[in-house]
């Protein structure tokens, strides 16, 4: 039997939209997956969260325009920390898609828009995670 | 025995049932006298007509299904027949169930001649960056024809943390204004004249109700404006505060709640043509919920506050009379119309028999509605203008008295200046343009929209029943209910989108082969987050610190006491607390709830 994939969700400093986090969230756990929630945090707690719980993935959710600022000291936060080899780190929510490119170029491993289906989701998990 | 009278009194009181509001609203309004408007040997006519047109007629395929579902985003699932007919609504009592428009029970319209008599405010949303940049747009909104203001105000404005507080890093000025002192509140209302234009302060909660609005009545006191000549709203709602906001740090929902009740208490008393409370069901709906929970809970909201506000000693004629609500206009055009009809109605129903209400103006629904932007979509952005224009239109057939209309580029980001002003011309063009406002309630009497406004009316309050059988709204705040009524609406909206039950077009109906040309992305001004701090660096150095501990912990002082705190805060405004100093006091006090898990 493989091992559960194991995702911390996060909402991204005091963003107030989290409809999107919590889908996503019944999304993952109804495809297997176990997902520890962390509510709203910011960069070096979501990092010493996830290095607690030992997760593979980190999902990130901005709907308040600080994808790229914050966005940007999760990564520098992993990195410091030597995570960003071994989890992969993805970000959601409503920003202009030309910021996915940046957030890519940042480090993120994958950048979800509105309108992403589920199942495409949970397969660009299982493939990043590998 | 004086004590005996007591004991017995309180005896009978445990005694009697509680009854709840749909039990009471039975009771009374089935003691009515009606007068059915159809004869009944007509009727009798129509039903053998329509029956030998049902099988000789209408087509097998469609007999079989004559009840559809729609599904749309944010909708109800109400099944809707193939034709409404006089016999969908057999007992039509024009009197009892319309009358004509500000006439009980208010169906048609809160004013006699609506927008004949007052156009709908054109009341835009706005703020984003420093006072100073959102005092630009306000300006410009002004300056082309907006009626109102509508201020909204960033994360960490919202949340209650200062602009230097660590939560609010990369946040300032984000999607909306920031807002640290009474100062800021100066600069954001640089020349506008405070007593001329009505204003729609955003906010949203309870708490931050309690210490941004004080801000705003000391920037008045200093210009030297009397309160009394101030006129606008705020929206402190406990549903925002304390069941859909995301945050770090939550006060316990039954001092949220009294925080609500302080801040009608004074408003009314103080700054009496303010309307102390817009009842939010706007954020929840958007949040996720359909049109008749968004409804059934702000009622409930309102009962409980009413109730609340009579125990501490006030009559209800004279707080119910500023009560406003705030709608979102979704997708399902029909409906949106009935049920700005329809809890119109009903809350008439609420306030006359339920609290025996006497003043026709507590008897009111008045509300403010925003198109939804949940409905908007990122594919084929220009799509989302027409989309919004339905959903204003929807919203002034139903007879709101103020309206927003989303840009159609908020699902990238806040709107640019140019899809802001496109949102303004939606409306413009619906008042001068399409002759819709001369003519009150224009669809009243439509077999379909009359059969649609009751069935949604009665559905509405057999939410707000099961709300009251599981304590009343705090306690069902508490208890984590609603917000699971909540989560499995919206994951089930989800697999609807996402299977094409629900179908967007442009997303999973025709979808475009093409790439449409790109649009313009509003971009957050630079640098905004280290002048603010700055700012309130200079600010601590050069106010009174003396005065501002002492305004804080009387305000503290309040808090546990359990007297209305406002005119301690109001006091911190003064002496120029920041808010994050005033949320503190409130964390000290109440201490900090944890919300219900979340899934």
């Amino acid at each position: 039997m493989t091992k559960k994939i194991k995702v911390l969700l996060t909402k991204l400093g005091l963003d107030v939209h989290n409809r999107g986090i919590i889908t996503v969230a019944k999304v993952l756990s109804s495809a297997g997956m176990e997902v520890v929630y962390l509510g709203n945090a910011l960069p070096e707690e979501i990092i010493s969260v996830a290095i607690q719980e030992d997760v593979d993935v980190v999902g990130v959710s901005s709907l308040g325009g600080a994808h790229i600022s914050l966005g940007t000291l999760v990564l520098k936060e992993a990195e410091e920390k030597g995570l960003k080899e071994r989890m992969v780190f993805l970000m959601g929510g409503v920003f202009p898609p030309s910021d996915g490119e940046r957030l890519r170029e940042i480090g993120f491993d994958g950048v979800f828009l509105p309108g992403t289906r589920s199942d495409e989701i949970v397969s660009d998990i299982e493939r990043l995670v590998g | 025995m004086a004590d005996t009278k007591k004991v017995k009194g309180l005896k009978k009181t445990m005694n009697e049932k509680i009854k709840s509001t749909k039990e009471i609203l039975r009771e009374r309004v089935s003691d009515r006298k009606t007068t059915p408007l159809y004869n009944p040997e007509a009727l009798t006519d129509l039903k053998r007509e329509s029956e030998d047109w049902m099988t000789n007629v209408v087509r097998e395929t469609d007999r079989e299904n004559w009840r559809k579902t729609p599904h749309t985003v944010l909708g109800s699932d109400t099944p809707r027949e193939l034709l409404y007919t006089p016999l969908s609504n057999p007992d039509f009592d024009y009197q009892q169930d319309l009358g004509n428009s500000g006439q009980e029970p208010f169906t048609r319209g809160i004013h006699a001649s609506m927008y004949r008599g007052r156009e709908f405010t054109m009341r835009q949303l706005t703020g984003f960056g420093s006072p100073e940049e959102t005092n630009e747009r306000i300006k410009f909104m002004l300056g082309h024809g907006a009626t109102g203001l509508n201020i909204l105000f960033d994360l960490p404005t919202i949340q209650m943390y200062d602009s230097d507080d660590p939560f609010a890093l990369g946040q300032v000025g984000m999607s909306g204004v920031c807002v640290d002192s009474v100062e800021d509140m100066a600069r954001l209302f640089k020349d506008v004249p405070l007593d001329e234009v009505t204003i729609s302060i955003v906010t949203h909660y309870p708490s931050n109700t309690a210490i941004l609005f004080p801000m705003f009545l000391a920037l008045a006191e200093e210009r030297g404006i009397p309160w009394e000549n101030l006129r606008g709203s705020v929206q402190n709602d406990i549903t925002l505060e304390e069941l859909i906001r995301s945050g770090a740090e939550y006060i316990p929902p039954k001092d949220c709640f009294r925080i609500q009740c302080d801040n009608i208490e004074f408003i009314r008393k103080n700054v009496p043509q303010w309307n102390f409370i817009t009842i939010n069901g706007y954020n929840l709906r958007e949040f996720g919920t359909s049109a008749i929970t968004e409804m059934a809970v702000a009622v409930s909201n309102g009962i409980e506050i009413l109730d609340e506000l009579v125990r501490r000693g006030h009559d209800v004629d004279t707080v119910a009379d500023r009560l406003a609500f705030f709608w979102s206009a979704a997708n399902d055009f029909f409906e949106e119309i009935a049920r700005i009809r329809a809890i119109r109605r009903l809350w008439y129903k609420i306030m006359k028999y339920r609290f025996n209400a006497k003043n026709p103006r507590a008897m009111l629904m008045r509300c403010h509605v925003q198109t939804s932007g949940v409905c908007l979509i990122q594919e084929e952005p220009q799509n989302n203008i027409i989309r919004a224009a339905y959903h204003s239109l929807a919203a002034v057939l139903g007879g709101a008295q103020s309206l927003h209309v989303d840009s159609y580029d908020e699902a990238y980001s806040v709107p640019t200046e140019e899809a802001a002003l496109l949102s303004l011309r939606t409306q413009q063009i619906l008042q001068k343009e399409t002759g819709v406002t001369d003519v009150v309630d224009p669809l009243g009497g439509s077999f379909y929209l009359e059969a649609l406004t009751n069935e949604i009316e009665n559905r509405i309050l057999d939410e707000v029943d099961e709300i009251e059988g599981l304590g009343g709204y705090v306690r069902a705040i508490e208890g984590g209910e609603i917000y699971g009524k909540v989560a499995s609406y919206f994951a089930e909206q989800q697999r609807l989108i996402e299977n094409g039950e629900i179908a967007l077009v442009g997303q999973n109906v025709y979808k475009s082969e093409v790439e449409g040309p790109p649009i313009n992305v509003f971009r957050y001004p630079e640098g905004v987050e280290e002048r603010q701090k700055a700012r309130l660096q200079k600010l601590r150095l050069n106010r009174d610190n003396e005065k501002v501990s002492s305004a804080l912990r009387a305000l503290k002082d309040a808090c546990l006491k359990g007297e209305n705190i406002l005119p301690y805060s109001v006091d911190c405004a003064r002496v120029r607390c920041t808010e994050g100093e005033l949320f503190k006091v409130f964390k000290d006090a109440f201490g900090l709830w944890k919300p219900p898990a979340l899934f």
